[in-house]
């Protein structure tokens, strides 16, 4: 990630463009031919070239190069990093994008949570919740991801809360916002919803030393017939994983249930991304949750344990991943649509509570 | 960097032998990790398993620093000529997936060069093969069967004849486990190598630590490396999938207790205890199971591996960790079961129902843990679960 902030800093800052992002050296220079025509709309005025990957108003995809696999591009340039007020509590990722307290405590079994912050946990899935939930509130054709990531983060510092996903890894954003063929992961950006996309915000916060964890998918008006299928079996898939979850159930065993919902209703669950253990970790253990059958997942569920459950189930039979040079955007290999729900939950002495529940959506419900 | 900037070329995989391990693996490329004690003679094996005509196209990877690693490859049109490539390791922005970003590299990489017959990982040093071996071992998980995917074959680890026992009873302990035991815990294959510089008494004691150490390894002795490459690759010491007969003769050897009649050595097992240093390896017997016994000795096996305790609670005095277990029994039903286990990462598959009857698979199984704390409340609580 060094390399990407010195080539923002250097470059851009010399030209004025702000919050542009190159994943490297080398996806520098295969999109340089492209990326040389902003330099030139920064500067002096020059004629526009005729290039399919710079949109009439200035906006442009930045990965030319790169075969996409559906038919989402990217819209740039991103908008500027969003700054958080100094009074609130900040995870020590916050600065340098490294999570140094997830890898000090790698390798150690599961966090068992006492009560006052069990209670911690219940109050930031409760924003989290809120915070979603005005987002989504905000759904419209016509909305810019990068203006729904304003939403997510106002609503964030309002609360007096970090938005956990910005500078975790070098993440630039304060949400996830993911447009049909993404699976997780999407970078908000200029591209406006349409009319029948399928969109999942995934929001994360922190607050007062705990982070909660939350992600629904969205119809964007009126949706296909698929895209309600993929949908409602996500949703599915993920309340029928919750049943299981009580003290004594193991990990290993939500695949289980949920892979022969996806394949009943003629889709796959991806395998590559994990539900994880949550607390004073962004992603703590245990590390990996699958959400597919015939895992060799570790763990026991025990009371005072705090982790997320989040299918992502791909329309088809390709649970494979494909991932955008950002090397962030996690796309499916065919191009067909993903849907995501994802819940924080805590395991109670006799069962489940989850922490970050809402209103029943009846759009998911027949 | 070379690798990006070349433009991809075909490559067929070579034709001249059989891709190793195609059975029973759906096409996935074996990957062995080599690990060895200092000076043992690791890098002259390497050296020889690329350069020798074998007709296989084998890379070898050697992860010298943190974020690149160099890859070698062996190619059976011109074995002298290596090409050397450069793997950059993603920078893990890969949060909360569990593909490795080296895994993920190397898989890339023969997306570009087309696939390998078999893929050598050469640790560092004193490096412990098992969570290394733990964590291709899981990336399994994500494979697609496209000839692309990595499977975990096994762990080779060399050790000096000469050396090597001094180097186990001497050498710098991790949470109280040498690291050259810890190797040998985690290897399937041990090479005892240098025999010429060694006497025959120092010879035997030496192998006699191992074996006591890890019985269900197999132990070569050798000079300069020099072994036939089908006793290192393709050992398919991992598997749980239904076995092809070469695999399940060795796992039928190992269930008969390890009296191989060709490599003519007395080495003492059955119920034996033999201890290094804290670290030893139990083996016990496992009859035919009812399907509560199976259930019990799944909840045994995750609460032993996943909690370093006892189910009972009891715990044993030096503390228990397991670096490595494997187990083969059948049940009342008829099914016979491979436990496999490498740290806490397990696994008890059903072998396919064909392979029983062609092994004739013996009525008592085994059960064999290799590690730390394995006193007698160890193999009194196992028994304790079969006398239900």
């Amino acid at each position: 990630m060094e390399r990407l902030r010195a080539l923002s800093l250097d470059i851009f800052r010399r030209l004025g463009i702000q919050g542009s992002f190159f994943c490297g050296q080398e996806c520098f220079k295969a999109n340089w031919k492209t990326h040389k025509v902003i330099h030139d709309l920064a500067t002096p005025k020059q004629p526009l070239l005729n290039d399919p990957n710079i949109n009439k108003d200035g906006t442009f995809n930045p990965f030319g190069a790169y075969k996409f696999t559906g038919s989402l591009r990217p819209v740039y340039p991103l908008s500027p990093k969003r700054e958080v007020p100094a009074h609130i509590l900040r995870p020590d990722y916050a600065e340098d994008g490294i999570p140094i307290s997830e890898s000090k405590k790698a390798g150690q079994p599961p966090q068992i949570l006492g009560p006052e912050e069990q209670d911690k946990m219940r109050t930031v899935c409760r924003l989290v919740r809120e915070v979603l939930d005005v987002a989504a509130s905000h759904i419209r054709p016509g909305i810019t991801t990068d203006e729904i990531d304003a939403i997510v983060h106002e609503a964030t510092i309002e609360r007096n809360a970090y938005p956990s996903p910005l500078n975790y890894r070098g993440f630039p954003k304060s949400v996830c916002t993911s447009v049909n063929e993404v699976i997780c992961h999407g970078i908000p950006d200029k591209r406006k919803l349409q009319e029948g996309d399928i969109v999942n915000i995934d929001v994360s916060l922190y607050y007062d030393g705990f982070h909660g964890d939350l992600n629904e998918t969205y119809p964007v008006g009126r949706v296909d017939d698929d895209l309600k299928k993929v949908m409602r079996t996500a949703r599915e898939c993920l309340d029928e994983a919750i049943k299981l979850c009580k003290p004594g159930a193991l990990f290993r065993d939500l695949g289980k249930t949920i892979e022969p919902i996806a394949r009943a209703n003629g889709c796959a669950v991806v395998r590559t991304y994990c539900g994880h253990g949550i607390n004073d970790l962004f992603h703590g253990a245990p590390t990996n949750v699958p959400h597919y059958a015939k895992n060799r997942a570790i763990g026991t569920m025990k009371p005072g344990m705090t982790f997320t459950i989040e299918p992502m189930i791909n329309l088809g039979h390709n649970w494979d991943v494909a991932h955008w040079p950002d090397e962030w955007t996690a796309v499916t290999v065919d191009g067909k649509p993903s849907a995501q729900f994802e819940e924080t939950l805590l395991i109670t002495e006799t069962g489940v509570e989850v922490l970050t529940a809402g209103k029943r959506r009846d759009d998911l419900y027949s | 960097m070379s690798v990006e900037d070349d433009v991809p070329s075909l490559i067929e995989p070579s034709s001249i032998l059989p891709a190793e391990g195609d059975a029973g693996t759906g096409g996935t490329v074996p990957l062995t990790i080599i690990c060895g004690f200092l000076g043992a003679g690791k890098s002259t094996l390497v050296k020889r398993i690329l350069t020798e005509r074998h007709g296989y196209r084998i890379a070898v990877i050697m992860n010298e620093f943190g974020d690149t690693a160099t890859i070698n490859v062996s190619s059976p049109d011109d074995p002298g000529a290596q090409s050397e490539e450069f793997l950059e390791l993603a920078n893990g922005c890969l949060c909360c997936s569990i593909k490795d970003s080296g895994v993920a590299a190397i898989e890339k990489l023969m997306q570009k060069k087309g696939a390998f017959d078999h893929i050598l990982l050469e640790t560092t040093g004193l490096a412990d093969p098992g969570p290394i071996a733990s964590m291709f071992w899981q990336n399994e998980e994500l494979a697609m069967g496209l000839g692309r995917d990595i499977h975990l074959d096994g762990v080779v680890c060399v050790v000096d004849a000469v050396f090597g026992r001094k180097q186990m009873e001497e050498d710098h302990a991790v949470d109280g486990i040498g690291e050259s035991l810890r190797q040998i815990a985690g290897s399937d294959v041990i090479l005892l190598n240098k025999v010429d510089l060694s006497s025959p008494e120092e010879l035997e004691i030496t192998e006699d630590m191992i074996r006591g150490i890890n019985p269900v390894a197999s132990v070569y002795r050798t000079v300069r490396g020099q072994i036939g490459l089908k006793s290192i690759l393709g050992v398919d010491a991992y598997a749980s999938r239904p076995f092809t007969t070469a695999s399940l003769s060795q796992v039928e050897t190992f269930a008969c207790g390890g009296d191989h009649q060709d490599c003519g050595h007395n080495h003492s097992h059955g119920q034996t205890h033999y201890e290094m240093r804290g670290i030893s390896s139990l083996q016990v017997d496992c009859p035919t199971l009812t399907s509560t016994q199976l259930a019990r000795l799944d909840e045994w096996i995750r609460t032993v591996l996943w909690e370093s305790h006892l189910p009972e609670g009891e715990t044993t005095g030096s503390g228990l960790e397991i670096l490595r277990c494997k187990g083969m029994f059948a049940t009342e039903d008829g099914k016979t079961y491979i436990l496999q286990g490498v740290r806490n990462l397990y696994e008890i598959a059903e072998v396919e129902g064909a392979a029983v009857s062609a092994a004739g698979v013996p009525d008592l199984g085994k059960v064999v843990l290799i590690g730390k704390g394995l006193e007698e409340p160890v193999r009194r609580s196992f028994q304790s679960l079969l006398t239900l």
